[in-house]
């Protein structure tokens, strides 16, 4: 049975190429121009995904999934913009909603049908489902072998832009995977968390590496599934805020940065979390010009 | 008060001479004015000989003062024919000062007397003269105030102490009085320019100022008017005023002028950086509207690529798309060029309509203006003078205000019409949350904003108010929840380009 997509956005252009393009996907597509249109459609047809514009005359995208999940809890939501995500991560963390897509220039289907697929399947673990090429797979079982896992990933990849940042950001996402993820320390007591620290099979880490004509991409992936969704967004949105004089509200946290600066530095910033069991951060940078636009947000827990 | 003695200045009518001592005066002859200081009696009206006046009278008027020892004095400059008809008519109805009065005021006076007039303060003693009937004690004391003022004048240097320039001319377009700090800011190098026509002292700008003034000080005057001028790197404000006698008849022009070029740059400042911050959100909100068309034509483009049959009503729908959507960036950058284009003070006619028009097509492309319905009532022939991009400065602030008050949803409107003393006014009503009371006195303060940070300048109203004030317009407000009405009031441009027709001639 086709899954049936509710796709709401004020430009009919757009809903029109977008259905044309899911349709193609091998997806029912139904549209609606605005929130109370929506809400009609959802009244009549069952759907398995809605997704909705966030800027649109009267009901925002928002309030079109707060009433919408009311009235059908189980209903699968995303939104999509083409504004500025980091504008919205404040709502986003109000409303609990982990997935915004951007519009980009050029558009970027690929990541459209991988939300939409995610979503729906919630088949979302492996760096294979988002880099088209060999990927490369190597565990991390103490804590000394990070610093020469990191190494030879990104001494693997010659193409991978903007190298530091990469690397910086991958450090603090094993690092963290290894402490707060397998080990489950408290980030607010980084200083009390032992120098070196050994993981038995049950908590290792796995990171993945691989690269396509698009993209270079690193997964990391416990076996414990403590980060959740609301967590993320907690700090993204707290890191994001600026006080009254444009100072960053997280600036003095001790910790919750890291998620924060390596969502910003790195072109996707993938949170895959099945509760108790995994989370997955994947990274994806893309080649010099491709997808210019906003960062989506893109946080899938189940 | 004794007038009995009158002096007869170059003046050899034995017939007059004896008229006066018929009725009781006495009359003293001297050959010219210097020798006025050999006269050692007090005197109280001076007859003089048109022909006896040479080009230093005023100075001649002081030692004449100071001759008459502080007793009040009338002056009659006049020809032999005036002289005995009036003095005849007056004699035979005992009113000398009032036939001294009778004459000045019946515009006997030459232009030589205007002119003493000012100077010697006539007038005043022409006054002091009639209240000495009635009280000689404040006679004295006026004329002895007047006499300290003239010393202290001289002691203290009143003149040349202000920073700031002054300028009499007098109703025969001769300079009467400039100080120092004038000759500086207009830089004039000749030193005595006092009884000099204006024309021939003034630069060019100034000086048609001054006549422009000059031609109407007679008739309806207010109680002043100020011009800013630009003149070499300096801006000048003058403001003239138009001097008066007791009477309240006008005796010449007084000009103040200040150096305003410091203040002027500070406001061209806020002009820019208003403008560059407008610019600002203009182009944070370009980028964004961008990115819709941009995204729909790099998708349909993106899907013809990948499509291997292409059916004619596909491949019109898809590039029908492409075209729209490309047309539609173009029209979001259109309007950026627009609001860049203008030089500052490129001043010229507008039709009203035009300017509210262009102000529209920047900001309607907006997203929060998708759900605002915009209703424009113009009335026709409405045209204003200025530089176009401060207009649609003004209301592109007012605007963009209201479209946030609505929070994205409401009714826009825009009226325009003729008002009264040839203005047009320009309401701009939205349906929106209203002003609230906190904020209604300091919204045109410069840096209030309600807005969150980084979305507002706290610029956009004081800017306008700034605008609007130097076109000689006005702007005010009503409000409460659910109405709110900006209205900008600003002269006619059709005013403006008959005054220029005037000018020129």
């Amino acid at each position: 049975m086709k899954e049936k997509l509710l796709l709401v956005d004020d430009e009919a252009d757009f809903l029109d190429v977008l259905s044309e393009f899911l349709g193609g996907e091998g997806y029912q597509c139904v549209t609606a121009r605005d929130g109370k249109e929506a809400l009609e459609v959802l009244a009549k047809t069952p759907i398995d995904l809605l997704l909705s514009d966030i800027n649109m005359p009267g009901m925002k995208g928002f309030e079109l999934i707060k009433e919408a999940r009311r009235l059908y809890p189980a209903l699968k939501c995303a939104l999509i913009t083409a504004y500025d995500v980091r504008d919205y991560l404040f709502m986003a963390k109000n409303y609990n909603i982990g997935n915004i897509i951007t519009k980009t220039t050029p558009f970027n289907f690929e990541e459209v049908r991988l939300l939409v697929r995610n979503i729906l399947t919630e088949d979302v673990f492996g760096l294979d489902r988002y880099v088209h090429g060999g990927v490369k797979s190597i565990q991390v079982r103490n804590t000394n072998e990070i610093e020469g896992v990191i190494q030879n990933i990104v001494g693997g990849m010659p193409d991978l832009r903007h190298k530091r940042k990469f690397r910086q950001a991958l450090n603090e996402i094993i690092v963290n995977a290894v402490y707060y993820g397998a080990k489950r320390e408290r980030g607010d007591r980084k200083d009390s968390w032992p120098q070196e620290v050994t993981l038995t099979p049950e908590e290792e880490i796995v990171v993945q590496w691989g690269a396509d004509d698009e993209k270079a991409g690193v997964a990391v992936r416990d076996q414990k599934g403590v980060l959740t969704k609301e967590e993320v967004l907690y700090w993204l949105e707290r890191n994001a805020s600026k006080d009254e004089e444009g100072i960053s509200i997280g600036l003095l946290d001790e910790h919750g940065k890291g998620l924060f600066i390596s969502r910003e530095t790195i072109d996707r910033f993938i949170v895959n979390i099945k509760r108790g069991n995994t989370t997955e951060i994947v990274m994806l940078n893309y080649k010099e010009g491709l997808y210019d636009g906003y960062r989506p947000l893109w946080i899938q827990e189940f | 008060m004794n007038i009995a003695n009158i002096l007869l200045v170059s003046i050899d009518l034995p017939q007059l001479s004896s008229q006066l001592e018929e009725h009781g005066y006495n009359p003293l002859v001297v050959a010219d004015i210097p020798s006025i200081i050999d006269i050692d009696v007090p005197f109280a009206v001076v007859l003089i000989h048109q022909n006896a006046i040479g080009e230093a009278l005023a100075e001649d008027m002081e030692r004449l003062y100071f001759v008459s020892k502080g007793a009040p004095i009338g002056v009659l400059i006049s020809d032999h024919t005036h002289l005995s008809d009036g003095l005849t008519r007056a004699l035979d109805q005992g009113t000398l000062e009032r036939v001294y009065l009778h004459e000045v005021e019946s515009g006997l006076a030459t232009s030589r007397i205007d002119r003493m007039y000012l100077g010697a303060g006539l007038d005043t003693i022409a006054r002091a003269y009639q209240q000495a009937e009635d009280d000689k004690e404040l006679l004295s004391k006026e004329i002895s105030l007047r006499n300290r003022l003239h010393e202290h004048e001289r002691e203290l240097n009143i003149m040349g102490s202000i920073t700031s320039g002054l300028v009499v001319v007098d109703m025969t377009d001769k300079i009467f009085l400039m100080n120092e700090y004038a000759r500086r800011l207009l830089r004039i190098a000749k030193n005595d320019v006092v009884g000099l026509a204006f024309r021939e002292v003034l630069p060019d700008k100034v000086s048609r100022l001054a006549e422009n003034a000059l031609k109407r000080i007679s008739g309806e005057w207010k109680h002043h008017e100020i011009k800013k001028i630009t003149f070499d790197e300096t801006v000048l404000e003058i403001a003239a005023y138009r001097m008066n006698d007791y009477e309240h008849r006008p005796v010449g022009l007084l000009m103040l002028i200040n150096d305003i070029t410091e203040q002027e740059n500070t406001t061209v400042q806020l002009y820019r950086s208003e403008k560059l911050a407008t610019l600002g959100t203009m182009l944070s909100g370009m980028a964004h509207e961008l990115r819709n068309p941009l995204s729909i034509i790099s998708a349909r483009s993106q899907m013809a690529l990948r499509k291997a049959d292409w059916d004619k009503a596909w491949a019109a729908k898809t590039f029908e798309s492409i075209d729209g959507q490309v047309n539609r960036c173009a029209g979001i950058l259109n309007s950026l060029l627009e609001y860049t284009r203008y030089k500052a003070t490129q001043q010229a006619l507008h039709k009203l309509g035009d300017i509210l028009d262009e102000t529209l097509t920047h900001v309607e492309y907006q997203s929060i203006f998708d759900a605002i319905t915009v209703e424009k009532d113009y009335q026709n022939g409405l045209v204003v003078f200025g530089d176009r991009s401060r207009f649609v400065q003004i209301f592109l602030n007012i605007i963009l205000n209201a479209a946030d008050a609505m929070a994205g949803k409401g009714v826009l409107k825009i009226s325009a019409r003729a008002d009264k003393d040839s203005k047009v006014l320009v309401e701009i009503h939205d349906t929106g949350s209203g002003v609230d009371a906190a904020a209604k006195d300091r919204i045109f303060d410069p840096f209030f904003t309600t807005k969150d940070p980084g979305k507002g300048t706290g610029l956009g109203l004081a800017v306008a108010y700034k605008i609007i004030q130097d076109s000689g317009g006005e702007i005010w407000f009503t409000s409460e929840p659910g109405s709110t009405s900006f209205f900008v009031r600003l002269p006619s441009g059709k005013r403006k380009v008959y005054e220029g027709k005037t000018a020129s001639g």
